[in-house]
C-alpha cells in the first residue's frame, strides 16, 4: 500500500522566504474552500521570514490531519532547485514535481567558500534533478523565475507555479475555473501581470502531457 | 505577487454575518471569530510565535466593532487587563505565546482565587519541538497547578468552537479559562463552518466589593474553598461538551489530545479501523472523570497519543486504577511515543500499527541528500548588522555579549559573534551585571525596544542600584519585527511620532549619565559614542536608533535605495566584507565577489567596510 492512493489531493509547496510559498497555499485554499472541497493547509513560519526555507501544504478532501505523512504527496511546486530536494521525504514514485531552475543561493555558502569551511558550492543542477529522478520519473525542471520576468515581474512565481499547477491536471480543477474566481480578487492595477504570469504557468504545467514540446 | 486585496478577504470571513457558511481560516483567525462570537469586548495581547495573528487579527477588526484593543507593553499586563476587564463585566480575552504565560505568572495564579465576572479567556499558544521558542513547555500543567479549565484543540474548527465554549464555561464557574492550541493549531488553515456572531454583549458595571477581589490572607483561605467547588463545576460542564467525543465501536481503546488526535483519527480513517479501535478525544482540562471511566470500561486496552509531557496518560493511570481497570496502557511510559517534541503522522502511524500488532507500515526508502542549511539570518539592510558589527569593532573579542529574545539574536554566530548568551525577554541586562561583578569582565548587554519595554527597564533600574561596569545597547528599530511588525510603544529617534514613549528620557529618568542616542547607519560617530563607553565605568547606554529596513519598505512605503555594485577592477578578494557582515547579499561564486541586487537594500555598510573602495553605488 502506498500512502498516495488514498483519496484526496496533497500538495507541498516548498521555497524560501519571501517566494510567496506561503501565498500560494492560502490562495490555493480559499479557492477550493469556496469551491466547495474540504481543505486543510499547514504552514510554518516564524523565522521564515529572513530567508530560511519555507514549505506549506494544501491538502484537498483528505481529512482533518494537518500534515503530509512521508511519502504522500501528489505534487511537490519547488520554487527553488535546493528547497524542491529538501521535500524528497515527501515524494513517492507517482509524485509529480515541477522544479523552478533558479537558485536562491543560501548566505552560508558564501561564509564557507570565504572561510574554507564546507563546500562553499551551491549543488550543481543536475544532481539536483537527479536526487528528484531517483526517486520520481515525473519530473518537471525549468527556469520559472525567467518566465516569471518575461510575464512582466520576478515576483509573480509564485502564480507561475500554481499556473503550472493547474496547468498539468493534477488538481479538481479547471485552470479556467480558478483563474476566473481569483482574479476577481485581485487590484486591477496587477491583475494584468498575474494573469499573464498564471497563462505562462498553466501554458507549461500542460507540456506535462505532451513531453515532445518540453525538450 | 496577487496583490494585497485577496488577504482583505480574511478580515471579511472573521466578520461574515452568515451563520452556517463555510470559510477557510487560520486557527489564529479561528480563535478570533470563536471570541466574536461569545460576545468578546475586550482584548489585549503582546505578539509571540505561534499567537501572533491572535492580536493582529483583533488589530485590523476591533474598531470596527466596538472591541477594546491593544498591543501591550507585556503579557503580564496584557492578562492584568484583561482581568481588570472582566471584573468590569466584559468578556475579555488577553494571548500571548506559552513563555508570554510564565511572565504573567503571577497574576494568572491569583486570578482563580478571586474569580472573573465577565468571561475571561486566556490564549497561550504552546509550540511543541521549540520551533520558533526556546522551550517546549507544556502549559496543560496550568490545570492542576493553578485550578485553570484548558481547552486543547486537535483542528482549526476545534480552535473556534471550543473558544466559544470557553467563554461560557468561565462565565458559569467565574474560573478564567486557557485556550492552548500548538503551532498546528495555530498555523493550519481549514474549512470551519461561521456560527452567529454575539449580538447581546454583557452589561459594563464594577460593583464595589473589597472583600469579594482582594485575597487578602483571610479572604484568599475562603476563596481557596469555593476554587475546589468551581473547579468541579467545570468539570461537570466539560463532560456535557462535544470536545470528549469517541470515534469507532472496537474494543482497542486510543486516546488521544491536541494535533495527536488528528493525526491519529486520520490513520484510523485511512486504515479502515472503525471495528478494532474506539478513539475518544479529550479536548480539555480537567478530564471529566466519569467520562474517562466509561471509557476506560469500554475498551480492554488504551494508547495514549498525546505530544509533550505524560500529562494525559497519567491521568488515565490514575483513573484505571481508581476504577480496578486492570488493562494494559500504553504510551509515552512503554516506549510506544517520545517523550520530546512534536508528533507526525508517521510517528502516529508506527504506533498505532505496533500497538494494535499489525505489519509495519512499508517504508519508503528515500534518503535525504546533504544540502546547504538555510539558517535565519539578519535581513539585508538590517541596521542591527551595522550595531553589531561597531560594537564588535569597539569592544572586541574577548568582552561577554549577552543578547536578548527579538531578531537581534541572530547576531549569534559568525560572522557577528554578539550573543554569548539568551535566556528570556529582558534578561540581557541583569545576566550582564553578574557576569561583570563576579568576572571583572567587561560585559555588553543588547536588547531591542519592545523588549527593553517590555521587561528591560525594571532590570536597568536594577543595574543602575547595583552599578556594576555594564554597557547597554538598545536595539531601536521601532517596531516588533520578528513577531510579524507590531508597533513598538517606542518613539521613532527622530521624534515624528510624538505619541511614542523615549527610551533616551526613559534612561535618563533612571538616573543614568552616560546614555547617548546613536544612529547605527552613521558608523563614524556610533564608532566614537561606542569607543567612550568602552572607556568608561559603571552603567554606560548607547540607544542605536534606525527604523527596520524591512518594515520601512513595505509598510512605510519609503522608496528602496539603490542597490550597490562590486566594481570588479577595484575589488582585490580580500573577502572582509563577508568575513565581518554575513550580509546574504553578497555572494562569492569561484572567488568573485558580487552583490545581488534583488537582494541588497543599498544601506552601504559594506561600501563603509571596503578598504579598498570597491563597492559603489550602482551606475557611478
Amino acid at each position: 500500500m502506498t500512502a498516495s492512493k488514498k483519496p484526496g489531493w496533497r500538495i507541498v509547496f516548498a521555497g524560501t522566504g519571501g517566494q510567496g510559498v506561503v501565498t500560494a497555499a492560502r490562495i490555493l485554499t480559499e479557492f477550493f474552500s469556496a469551491r466547495g472541497n474540504q481543505v486543510v493547509s499547514g504552514q510554518l513560519h516564524g523565522m521564515a521570514q529572513r530567508g530560511g526555507s519555507v514549505q506549506a501544504s494544501v491538502m484537498i478532501d483528505c481529512g482533518i490531519s494537518p500534515v503530509i505523512p512521508n511519502g504522500a504527496a501528489d505534487c511537490v511546486v519547488g520554487f527553488e532547485p535546493v528547497e524542491t530536494v529538501r521535500a524528497l521525504p515527501f515524494m513517492s514514485q507517482s509524485t509529480t514535481v515541477f522544479m523552478n531552475t533558479t537558485p536562491v543561493v543560501p548566505y552560508v555558502l558564501s561564509q564557507q567558500a570565504v572561510r574554507g569551511k564546507g563546500s562553499g558550492q551551491y549543488p550543481s543542477e543536475d544532481s539536483l534533478q537527479q536526487h528528484v529522478l531517483s526517486v520520481t520519473p515525473k519530473l518537471l525542471a525549468f527556469d520559472a523565475t525567467e518566465l516569471a520576468r518575461s510575464a512582466g515581474m520576478v515576483k509573480t512565481l509564485n502564480v507561475v507555479m500554481v499556473g503550472c499547477l493547474f496547468g498539468s491536471g493534477i488538481l479538481p480543477a479547471t485552470p479556467e475555473e480558478f483563474a476566473e474566481t481569483v482574479m476577481k480578487t485581485v487590484p486591477s492595477k496587477l491583475a494584468e501581470a498575474n494573469e499573464r504570469a498564471f497563462q505562462t504557468g498553466v501554458d507549461f504545467g500542460r507540456k506535462l502531457h505532451k513531453p515532445e514540446e518540453s525538450s | 505577487m496577487w496583490g494585497q486585496a485577496v488577504s482583505g478577504a480574511r478580515g471579511h470571513d472573521v466578520l461574515r454575518d452568515e451563520p452556517g457558511a463555510r470559510a477557510a481560516m487560520l486557527g489564529n483567525v479561528a480563535i478570533v471569530r470563536g471570541a466574536l462570537e461569545a460576545g468578546v469586548q475586550y482584548f489585549a495581547c503582546y505578539p509571540g510565535t505561534p499567537s501572533s495573528e491572535v492580536g493582529d487579527t483583533f488589530a485590523a477588526i476591533a474598531e470596527g466593532c466596538g472591541i477594546s484593543f491593544e498591543y501591550s507593553v507585556n503579557e503580564k499586563i496584557a492578562l492584568e487587563l484583561a482581568f481588570g476587564a472582566s471584573l468590569s463585566g466584559a468578556r475579555s480575552m488577553c494571548s500571548m505565546k506559552h513563555l508570554g504565560l510564565n511572565y504573567a505568572g503571577d497574576p494568572a495564579s491569583t486570578i482563580p482565587y478571586v474569580g472573573v465576572e465577565g468571561g475571561m479567556v486566556i490564549v497561550s499558544a504552546g509550540d511543541p519541538s521549540a520551533i520558533t521558542s526556546p522551550n517546549e513547555q507544556d502549559q496543560r500543567h496550568f490545570s492542576n497547578f493553578l485550578f485553570y479549565p484548558i481547552f486543547d484543540p486537535a483542528t482549526v474548527p476545534d480552535a473556534l468552537a471550543m473558544t466559544r465554549f470557553a467563554f461560557r464555561l468561565s462565565e458559569e464557574t467565574r474560573l478564567p479559562v486557557i485556550l492552548r492550541p500548538t503551532t498546528r493549531v495555530c498555523h493550519t488553515s481549514s474549512v470551519v463552518e461561521l456560527g452567529q456572531l454575539a449580538t447581546t454583549k454583557n452589561k459594563i458595571v464594577f460593583n464595589k466589593d473589597p472583600a469579594r477581589y482582594t485575597p487578602m490572607p483571610a479572604n484568599a483561605r475562603r476563596m481557596r474553598k469555593e476554587i475546589t467547588q468551581r473547579y468541579q463545576k467545570a468539570a461537570e460542564l466539560l463532560a456535557s461538551s462535544p470536545f470528549f467525543g469517541t470515534y469507532g465501536s472496537g474494543s482497542r481503546g486510543i486516546v488521544a489530545s491536541g494535533v495527536g488526535y488528528a493525526y491519529a483519527r486520520q490513520i484510523v480513517e485511512d486504515l479502515g479501523l472503525e471495528d478494532t479501535v474506539s478513539l475518544m478525544q479529550i479536548g480539555a482540562y480537567p478530564i471529566p472523570e466519569p467520562l474517562l471511566g466509561r471509557f476506560l470500561k469500554s475498551v480492554d486496552s488504551v494508547l495514549i497519543v498525546e505530544e509533550l509531557t505524560p500529562f494525559v496518560e497519567e491521568r488515565v493511570m490514575i483513573s484505571a486504577f481508581r476504577l480496578g481497570r486492570n488493562i494494559p496502557i500504553t504510551g509515552k511510559h512503554t516506549g510506544h511515543f517520545p517523550m520530546e517534541f512534536e508528533y507526525g503522522p508517521d510517528m502516529v502511524d508506527d504506533a498505532i500499527r505496533s500497538y494494535l500488532d499489525m505489519p509495519a507500515r512499508p517504508k519508503i526508502e528515500v534518503s535525504q541528500p546533504a544540502l546547504p542549511i538555510r539558517p535565519p539570518v539578519l535581513c539585508p539592510g538590517c541596521p542591527h548588522r551595522s550595531s553589531f558589527y561597531l560594537v564588535r569593532k569597539a569592544f572586541g573579542k574577548k568582552t561577554v555579549y549577552t543578547n536578548d529574545i527579538g531578531c537581534y539574536t541572530l547576531g549569534y554566530g559568525p560572522p557577528l559573534e554578539c550573543c554569548d548568551t539568551v535566556l528570556s525577554m529582558g534578561s540581557s541586562i541583569s545576566e550582564a551585571a553578574a557576569i561583570a561583578q563576579t568576572t571583572g569582565k567587561r560585559t555588553v548587554a543588547f536588547l531591542g525596544d519592545s523588549t527593553f519595554f517590555h521587561s528591560g527597564l525594571p532590570a536597568l533600574a536594577n543595574l543602575v542600584v547595583n552599578s556594576a561596569d555594564v554597557t547597554v545597547v538598545v536595539l531601536n528599530n521601532h517596531v516588533t519585527a520578528m513577531t510579524g511588525f507590531q508597533p513598538s510603544v517606542a518613539a521613532a529617534a527622530d521624534g515624528s511620532d510624538e505619541s511614542g514613549l523615549s527610551i533616551l528620557r526613559a534612561v535618563k529618568g533612571l538616573g543614568v549619565k552616560n546614555v547617548h542616542e546613536v544612529d547605527p547607519t552613521d558608523e563614524d560617530s556610533t564608532l566614537a559614542v561606542l569607543r567612550a563607553a568602552k572607556k568608561g565605568s559603571g552603567v554606560n547606554v548607547v540607544i542605536c536608533s534606525a527604523p527596520c529596513s524591512v518594515y520601512d519598505k513595505r509598510l512605510s512605503g519609503s522608496e528602496k535605495r539603490a542597490p550597490l555594485e562590486v566594481d570588479q577592477e577595484f575589488c582585490n578578494q580580500c573577502s572582509l566584507c563577508v568575513l565581518v557582515l554575513g550580509c546574504p547579499a553578497i555572494e562569492v561564486t569561484d572567488n568573485k565577489y558580487e552583490i545581488v541586487a534583488d537582494l541588497c537594500d543599498g544601506c552601504k555598510l559594506c561600501a563603509y567596510v571596503c578598504n579598498q573602495d570597491a563597492i559603489k553605488e550602482g551606475g557611478e
